[in-house]
């Protein structure tokens, strides 16, 4: 394992069996990648592409099929990597007879922390969330957002090194997602690593370093997301000082000329376009594609798209 | 039948104990196996290493238990039950409380009656309330938590899956106590404010001495068993009255901690007195072969008990069981040991015959049933006499010992196969040697005569006569105190045994002689020393004034001496057989003696029952008479209850997580209510099936042959052997595998019996009820713990 390797997946699949041990369906194939140290990893998908799954292996809520998967240099099966994880559902599947402060305690108690720690760990938190008010209520009172927030605080209760969300800003308003965003990038400014998956591709685009699109359990697309919504077979010249009569005689220049203010760069598609180009080519083209990394590692250099 | 329930001794402990790592460790290893199975037919080869890592890890979760996470989640599941109000059967109980009390009050005119029912409402209640909280709450829970996926921020937490179910069945467990607590508090005080004020005299715990019960019939002669009357139900055997059959009841450790205090009256008339003393209760069946008047029943059947100590009877009662013996039996119970020796030399002449018709094949005068008895007669005796631990009888105990030996031998050779060589020669040498060592008993015991009779002393206290009340209110009636410093009427062993210690300890004390005569002060010293009234200390005095001058007591060196060198209490006995000191006193000859260091040998107290009253029987069975020790608060017996039903919750709790942990709620539920039906009602049926005889239990296949081939159960199928072995064999599977089964499902009924004690008013004894409670719920505890982790553990919490 590389050192700035945080999670580290081996040609891990996954089967859904029935009861009599038939195969129902293969949620995860043979798939490979890393999530390195510091960076914001968006895992990416339409509805079954086994993302979900993948995230539940690395938790060790569901034990892969086959291949293997280490998380901070643990095998996924170890239930001491979980000192250093925090984890956000996709739900917020807590116990909502408990009020924010009874959560926070009850999941602080599970980890190494004294009363004192959790306290102070339990206030900063329920402030970053903007749960002061609500603290007392039950979490059975809490609305769809308030419910998220809770969900975050008790995913970060341990100061964990690997945060796994997943679709963290399902269900906030605008505000709420822009709070989420801002949080998932100072987490990173401290240092820590975030896995999320997401269908708000806007969100992924906006936070993540890097992102993985899966399609129906294979990888598809895997590296930078800068790099991969370059368009490099198209370039763009801009300027804010062209006449009409400029912009025909550049046009006339630009076939023997370069002009020096002018803008000239390659056109970025967004994340929506590229998640739909590469869903549609998949259906039309099945079969495994290169990632941008791969190709680097073939041309001996970073960029380019798939 | 019996109806005692068995204690749970340290050797019980030590067989349970095996027996659980028995079963433990074959499920355990059977549980590896197939997961061993199961993993390498799924991944191969790589199964082998996926188990492996999987079952190192399983341990190193049990290794790395953590109180702190165990606690937080015993914490949550607390919470839980409270704010989803789990404790709204509380509100159920409480409202059932206030309507119960215009049905259950006066419902009965039976103090104690009322008593039991209003106790066992409230056990009953408490049971019935918490069963279905525990039951929805264990089975339920756990599967809850993964299907609206609660678990998966607790899994993802360092949390062990075994700690998670440690935590959810102790959070259950609180919850339970929580619930238990409360509703036992307030059942407490319902009791004590509904039961009427006469009734509540009789809310205590009792603490009985229960002893063994053996029979003496008409004829005088011990037995196993009474009288059946006619009952199909024949638990109470019946003692006839008006004859010498007795109801036998022998308790063992009576000692100080046995007595209680009673009211007595003050023998100077001044009142009535607190003492310590013996409180017998009884609960005896009366029988009666005439129509009585309606004053007749209301009196009841008249009863007695005599208090005694008896060594002869129960070193030499045993040989009254065979006929041959009885003689000699009966003249040694009788202290005629010189009579005894001639029926052991005609009994020794017998056997020497014997030994002789052995080798000429004639047929014997003795038959084998008195040889056994002979030998364990005298074993008995021995052994008897020995818990004595007096050196005088130590030549005596020999001779039995001896005789005991070569009974052994004779025993042993007569039973042996007829292909030993030799076998009549030395049949008939054994015999020879048993006559020869029976001579030498007989010898033995006319030499040792007087010291036997001295030192085998029969003390027989014969306590005034009582109604045993039936049918009507009195149970009071049934219960006798006697104290323990006993007066009561002499009989003539008693008498001249008494006379002469006290004679013999005031002559050594040089208080008997005064010059040539008796001391002017001898009627007064009898009467503070020996307590005995003035009539008959005066009458004493006369008539041993009489015996000095006729010669048959002297006066030497100081001190008085029987003429003929007789012993005092044989002195006595034959004044007494002479009808010479017949008391002109109103009460006879009163004694007192005291309960434990005179009418008990090594803790053991011999109590007769008998019926006085002509045509009429009284039924007894061995509970129905103890010894009542000092009476526990009613509230330890009520919390022992208490303690026994949050145990029986406790186990229900763990197997119903247990359950969960792999299966869905109701599935959950459906295992442990089964579970729990089997157990509390079938356990005893899957028992007598199990341990059925193979002839009376038919298996499946061959009742099924049986019922093709018309044959009666009991014949046997009508089939060659070799095929009788195939049925055989394959009805010992389902026979086996029910075994299984009846190991597996615990044994509910063990959690039942401290109410029903509480309920009739006795205290829970511990090692009955408790400690097999107990031991069940731990039983089961440990290996469900491990099992629910390993399956919680090694189960997909997302599979779909």
């Amino acid at each position: 394992m590389s050192n700035d390797a945080v999670i580290e997946i081996r040609n891990l699949s996954k089967i859904y069996r029935d009861f009599w041990g038939r195969k129902k369906v293969q949620a995860v194939k043979s798939l490979s990648m890393d999530v390195k140290r510091g960076e914001v990893f968006g895992l990416l998908g339409p509805n079954g592409s086994g993302k979900t799954t993948t995230m539940k292996m690395l938790l060790g809520l569901l034990f892969p099929t086959s291949g293997e998967m280490t998380i901070l240099g643990k095998p996924a099966s170890d239930v001491s990597k979980n000192e250093k994880i925090g984890y956000l559902p996709e739900e917020s599947y807590l116990y909502r007879f408990l009020n924010a402060d009874e959560t926070l305690d009850f999941y602080g108690r599970l980890f190494k922390m004294s009363s004192a720690e959790r306290n102070r760990r339990a206030d900063e938190l329920i402030e970053m969330v903007g749960l002061g008010k609500a603290r007392h209520r039950q979490l059975k009172e809490y609305s769809k957002g308030m419910t998220r927030r809770i969900g975050l605080a008790q995913a970060l209760i341990n100061n964990p090194d690997l945060v796994l969300l997943d679709e963290p800003t399902s269900g906030l308003d605008p505000i709420g997602t822009r709070e989420m965003k801002d949080l998932i990038l100072r987490l990173k400014s401290e240092g820590k690593t975030v896995v999320m998956c997401s269908h708000q591709l806007a969100d992924v685009q906006d936070v993540c370093d890097r992102i993985a699109v899966l399609f129906q359990g294979e990888l598809k697309v895997l590296g930078r997301v800068e790099d991969l919504l370059e368009v490099r077979n198209e370039t763009q010249i801009r300027s804010s000082s062209l006449s009409d009569a400029a912009i025909s005689d550049i046009r006339e220049v630009l076939k023997k000329h370069n002009i020096s203010d002018a803008v000239i760069s390659r056109p970025r598609a967004d994340l929506e376009e590229l998640f739909l180009r590469t869903v549609r080519e998949s259906g039309e083209r099945p079969g495994r594609r290169f990632t941008t990394e791969e190709i680097a590692g073939k041309s001996g250099k970073s960029g380019g798209q798939a | 039948m019996d109806f005692d329930v068995a204690p749970f001794t340290l050797r019980d402990t030590a067989e349970t104990v095996t027996s659980w790592l028995f079963l433990i460790g074959t499920l355990g290893v059977l549980s590896l196996l197939i997961s061993l199975l199961l993993s390498v037919a799924r991944n191969g080869a790589a199964g082998i290493g996926i188990f492996s890592r999987g079952l190192l890890s399983f341990l190193e979760d049990v290794g790395s238990l953590s109180p702190r996470r165990i606690l937080a989640l015993t914490n949550l599941t607390l919470k839980e039950a409270i704010r989803r109000k789990a404790l709204l059967v509380f509100a159920v109980f409480s409202v059932l409380l206030m309507f119960a009390g215009w049905f259950l009050t006066n419902s009965n005119e039976r103090a104690e009656l009322q008593v039991g029912i209003h106790v066992a409402f409230i056990l009953q209640t408490i049971s019935w309330l918490m069963l279905p909280v525990v039951f929805f709450l264990s089975c339920w829970a756990l599967p809850e938590d993964i299907r609206i996926r609660s678990l998966h921020t607790v899994v993802t937490k360092p949390a062990r899956r075994i700690e998670i179910v440690l935590g959810r069945m102790f959070g259950m467990s609180l919850v339970m106590l929580l619930l238990l607590v409360s509703m036992g508090l307030i059942g407490y005080v319902w009791i004590m404010r509904q039961l009427p004020t006469e009734a509540t005299s009789q809310l205590t715990c009792r603490v009985p001495v229960f002893g063994r019960l053996l029979f003496v019939n008409r004829a005088g002669q011990p037995e196993e068993k009474g009288i059946n009357v006619g009952d199909v139900w024949d638990f109470r055997s019946h003692i006839e009255g008006d004859t010498r059959a007795r109801g036998v009841f022998m308790f063992d450790d009576i000692d100080e901690s046995t007595l209680v205090l009673g009211t007595e009256f003050a023998s100077d008339g001044s009142g009535t007195m607190q003492v310590p003393g013996l409180k017998f209760e009884c609960q005896f069946e009366a029988f009666r072969t005439v129509k009585g008047s309606e004053s007749s029943i209301i009196e009841g059947v008249q009863a007695q008990y005599t208090l005694s100590n008896n060594p002869r009877e129960d070193a030499f009662s045993l040989f009254s069981r065979s006929e041959t013996l009885r003689p000699l039996a009966e003249a040694l119970r009788d202290a005629q040991f010189r009579t005894a020796a001639n029926r052991l030399e005609e009994l020794s002449a017998k056997i020497a015959a014997d030994g002789e018709a052995v080798k000429i094949n004639k047929s014997p005068e003795l038959q084998p049933a008195d040889y056994i008895i002979l030998q364990l007669g005298t074993l008995y005796a021995a052994g008897v006499m020995g818990e004595r631990e007096d050196a005088a009888l130590e030549a005596t105990i020999a001779a039995f010992q001896k005789a005991t030996e070569i009974g052994v031998d004779l025993i042993n050779m007569a039973s042996a196969s007829p292909d030993v060589d030799g076998k009549a020669e030395k049949l008939s040498g054994l015999h020879k040697a048993l006559a020869q060592s029976l001579t030498e008993l007989a010898a033995v015991l006319t030499q040792e005569a007087d010291t036997l009779h001295e030192h085998l002393p029969k003390l027989e206290v014969i306590l005034p006569s009582f109604h045993v009340a039936e049918f009507h209110e009195g149970g009071q009636q049934n219960i006798k105190f006697v104290p323990r410093t006993v007066r009561f009427s002499a009989d003539a062993e008693t008498q001249s045994r008494f006379l002469a210690g006290l004679f013999e300890k005031l002559n050594n004390a040089n208080q008997l002689v005064e010059g040539d005569g008796l001391s002017s002060q001898l009627a007064a010293q009898l009467q503070s020393e020996g307590k005995i009234s003035e009539q008959n200390s005066s009458l004493v005095v006369e008539v041993l004034t009489e015996q000095l001058a006729s010669g048959a007591l002297k006066v030497e060196g100081g001190k008085l001496a029987v003429a003929d060198g007789q012993r005092w209490y044989q002195f006595f006995d034959s004044l007494i057989q002479k009808n010479l000191l017949i008391s002109g006193d109103d009460e006879g000859w009163m004694m007192e003696r005291d309960l434990i260091n005179d009418l008990t040998t090594k803790g053991r107290l011999r109590v007769e029952v008998a019926c006085l009253n002509n045509q009429m029987y009284l039924g007894m069975a061995r509970p129905d008479l103890f010894i009542r020790k000092p009476d526990r608060a009613f509230m330890i017996g009520y919390t022992k209850a208490m303690a026994s039903t949050a145990l029986m919750m406790m186990l229900i709790i763990v197997l119903g997580v247990t359950v969960s942990c792999i299966v869905k709620g109701p599935v959950a539920l459906f295992f442990t209510l089964t579970f729990f039906i089997v157990g509390q009602f079938f356990h005893g049926f899957m028992h007598e099936i199990l341990i059925a005889p193979p002839d009376g239990g038919m298996g499946a296949i061959a009742s099924a042959v049986m019922t093709a081939q018309h044959r009666a159960p009991g014949i046997g199928m009508d089939v060659s052997e070799a095929t009788q072995r195939v049925v055989q064999g394959i009805d010992a599977v389902p026979r086996a595998m029910l075994w299984g089964f009846s190991q597996i499902v615990p044994d509910f009924r063990a959690f039942n019996a401290a109410s029903g004690f509480v309920e009739n008013g006795f205290d829970v004894p511990f090692a009955e009820t408790l400690i097999p409670a107990f031991l069940i719920c731990l039983g089961f505890l440990i290996p469900c713990v491990l099992i629910a982790g390993a399956l919680l553990k090694f189960r997909e919490l997302e599979s779909k």
